[in-house]
């Protein structure tokens, strides 16, 4: 029974992340990324490559996964979010990163294989430590530690500061003077870097599989509609929330029918309470 | 009046097709053609005139495939009774699906198609009693005019044509302008009295029913299902089509979907790459063409024939202008 507790928790808080990517990512464009769940893919299928396929040592692997990540977080910026923004056209972001995360898909799965590969063991430790095992506890820990940190970014740091600006409202920001453009180009930066640290610390329960980005894409967008869009806590409990109720209905019910669980939470929670547990309630049609 | 003679021509040549075609493989393309507008052609009607982003019909064709092999082939219905029943099967998914769904804004709903197009895939997975789970089904011919590979083509042009008629239909009249209303500007839409649930409703609705025929004929074409075929990069196919061909078009999404599905069969190396090509197409519309690539033609032949506008200059009449103030006064 503890096992699936544990293992629930760690698929959650690899959502967790994927919903706290979505948040950074928001907050100073309002755009909800179709590639989110793709940044963790590449996290996991680099770590692999360059620890398993290049022998690299794993600090290594970790930095160069996390550039990787990186470096796709800024291309989203430029090519599918800068041009289409100008635009005004509020579905034009979604058919441009629909686009970028397809090819992203199609050219991993080109170059690195359809097949799921293992990814390597971080830190030396037996393979019969039970829940202890480290691909439980680490993405558990790194999503942890990923939204205090955007804690004290947003609190404590000058850069925060302007993401919240333009989080609140980017017309005025710009016109105080906050350079909107590269306030952007650098959230979606971090964005980048975040989601490949996470499929980098799960990579060991989700394996370097090319196809994860649309599942986590969808996962992380459930996670966060169910805390709220735009709160790091809200993201947290939607992903340790989703990630129980699919480990618990897998274990009573049978591992084929979570997606309809997932998405059952999800039109749940948009029916009963549609801003989410802790989101703010902030539609207006006019 | 070139309008008319150029679609006369495309008739003829649709038409005269399976006397021309080189082999039996082109002809099968054509059907693939035909069969895959159905469907595109009544989620035009959704995505091109709404702009409702469904990414999730291949979750309906898949549905309706299924439903078609298991009535007719299983059951031993009669196929054609069996496409209707997949047809009204897929018409109250779409309800079922449209009645939550249609209420959430464009991110949220596009999610949820997603959602529905995985969530089928697991129940195909999951119940193998009646699906033949990762196997497959076979799925049965139409009975004797519509066996062989020229009749089937004729079928499922003659239902290509009728959805196409149907579209044409709702698209030019009030419906349509209430729907691109509702996709340009939802709030206004609903302000001069556009019902717009109600329309988006009904237009799902009937994407649902075209769907389900599409996913009849396309089974019976197929002559074999796997869960495998029903993939989600279909679904961004049929998604491509129509953003390429440009939105609030039916002529576009058409040549869409004939140049997208001949293309990776006649150009070997495209068909490796596969939907990194449909990927790289969708970025380049968006990002170049947001309107399609009809409007590309349009701008050339602007340049080559430029529309020369008369002015015609308006001199305010002063004598009758400070009559009627002196009258007010």
């Amino acid at each position: 029974m503890w096992s699936v507790l544990v293992s629930g928790l760690a698929t959650g808080a690899l959502f967790a992340a994927t919903a706290l990517v979505y948040n950074v990512m928001f907050s100073t464009s309002k755009v909800l990324s179709i590639t989110t769940g793709h940044l963790a893919m590449l996290g996991g299928v680099f770590g692999a490559f360059f620890i398993t396929g290049l022998g690299l040592p794993w600090i290594v692997g970790l930095v160069g996964a996390v550039a990787v990540g990186a470096a796709f977080g800024w291309l989203t910026d430029v090519l599918a979010i800068r041009r289409v923004l100008a635009r005004s056209d509020e579905h034009l972001w979604l058919l441009s990163t629909l686009a970028l995360a397809t090819m992203v898909q199609q050219a991993v799965g080109l170059w690195w294989g359809t097949e799921p590969r293992p990814f390597p063991r971080l830190i030396p430790q037996d393979f019969s430590a039970g829940i202890t095992d480290q691909k439980f506890w680490l993405p558990i820990g790194v999503a942890i530690v990923m939204a205090l940190g955007l804690e004290l970014f947003y609190r404590r740091t000058m850069y925060g500061k302007l993401f919240l600006a333009m989080s609140e409202d980017a017309f005025a920001a710009r016109a105080r003077g906050v350079p909107t453009d590269r306030i952007r180009s650098l959230s979606y930066v971090i964005a980048g870097a975040m989601g490949a640290l996470a499929g980098f610390a799960a990579g060991q329960l989700t394996f370097a599989y090319f196809a994860l980005g649309l599942t986590l894409t969808l996962n992380g967008f459930i996670a966060l509609a169910v805390g709220g869009l735009g709160s790091n806590l809200g993201a947290l409990i939607g992903g340790a929330a989703l990630g129980l109720l699919n480990a618990y209905s897998s274990y009573f019910v049978g591992g084929e029918f979570q997606q309809t669980i997932s998405v059952g939470l999800l039109m749940l929670v948009l029916l009963l309470k549609p801003e989410g547990l802790l989101g703010s309630r902030s539609t207006r049609p006019v | 009046m070139k309008k008319s003679a150029t679609l006369v021509v495309a008739g003829l040549l649709a038409v005269t097709f399976p006397i021309w075609a080189g082999d039996q493989y082109q002809l099968h393309l054509a059907a693939l053609i035909a069969v895959f507008w159905v469907l595109i052609g009544g989620l035009n009607l959704v995505v091109g005139y709404t702009g409702q982003l469904s990414i999730g019909h291949v979750g309906l064709l898949a549905v309706s495939a299924y439903t078609f092999s298991i009535l007719a082939g299983t059951q031993g219905l009669h196929p054609a009774i069996a496409t209707a029943a997949a047809g009204a099967l897929c018409g109250l998914f779409g309800l079922l699906l449209g009645l939550p769904s249609l209420r959430l804004p464009g991110f949220y709903f596009a999610m949820a198609t997603m959602a529905v197009a995985l969530i089928v895939g697991e129940f195909i997975m999951a119940n193998d009693g009646l699906t033949g789970g990762g196997i497959g089904l076979a799925a049965p011919t139409f009975p004797t005019p519509f066996d062989s590979p020229a009749g089937f083509y004729y079928l499922v042009l003659a239902l290509a044509a009728l959805v196409t008629w149907l579209t044409w239909n709702v698209a030019r009249r009030m419906w349509g302008r209430g729907l691109v209303a509702i996709r340009d500007q939802p709030v206004t839409a609903q302000a001069v009295g556009v019902p717009v649930f109600r329309a988006k409703l009904k237009v799902f609705v009937f994407s649902g029913v075209t769907a389900g025929v599409a996913g009849a004929v396309f089974a019976s074409l197929q002559s074999y299902i796997t869960p495998d075929t029903f993939v989600f990069e279909l679904s961004l196919f049929f998604f491509v089509c129509i953003i390429i061909g440009g939105r609030g078009s039916i002529v576009g999404p058409l040549i869409g979907t004939v140049i997208l599905t001949a293309l990776p069969e006649l150009v070997a190396p495209l068909a490796k790459l596969g939907n990194f090509f449909y990927g790289l197409l969708l970025l380049a519309v968006v990002l170049l063409v947001p309107e399609g690539i009809g409007r590309v033609f349009e701008v050339i032949s602007e340049r080559l024939r430029p529309r020369h506008i008369a002015s015609v200059p308006v001199s305010p009449d002063l004598p009758r202008l400070a009559r009627a103030l002196g009258a007010r006064r």
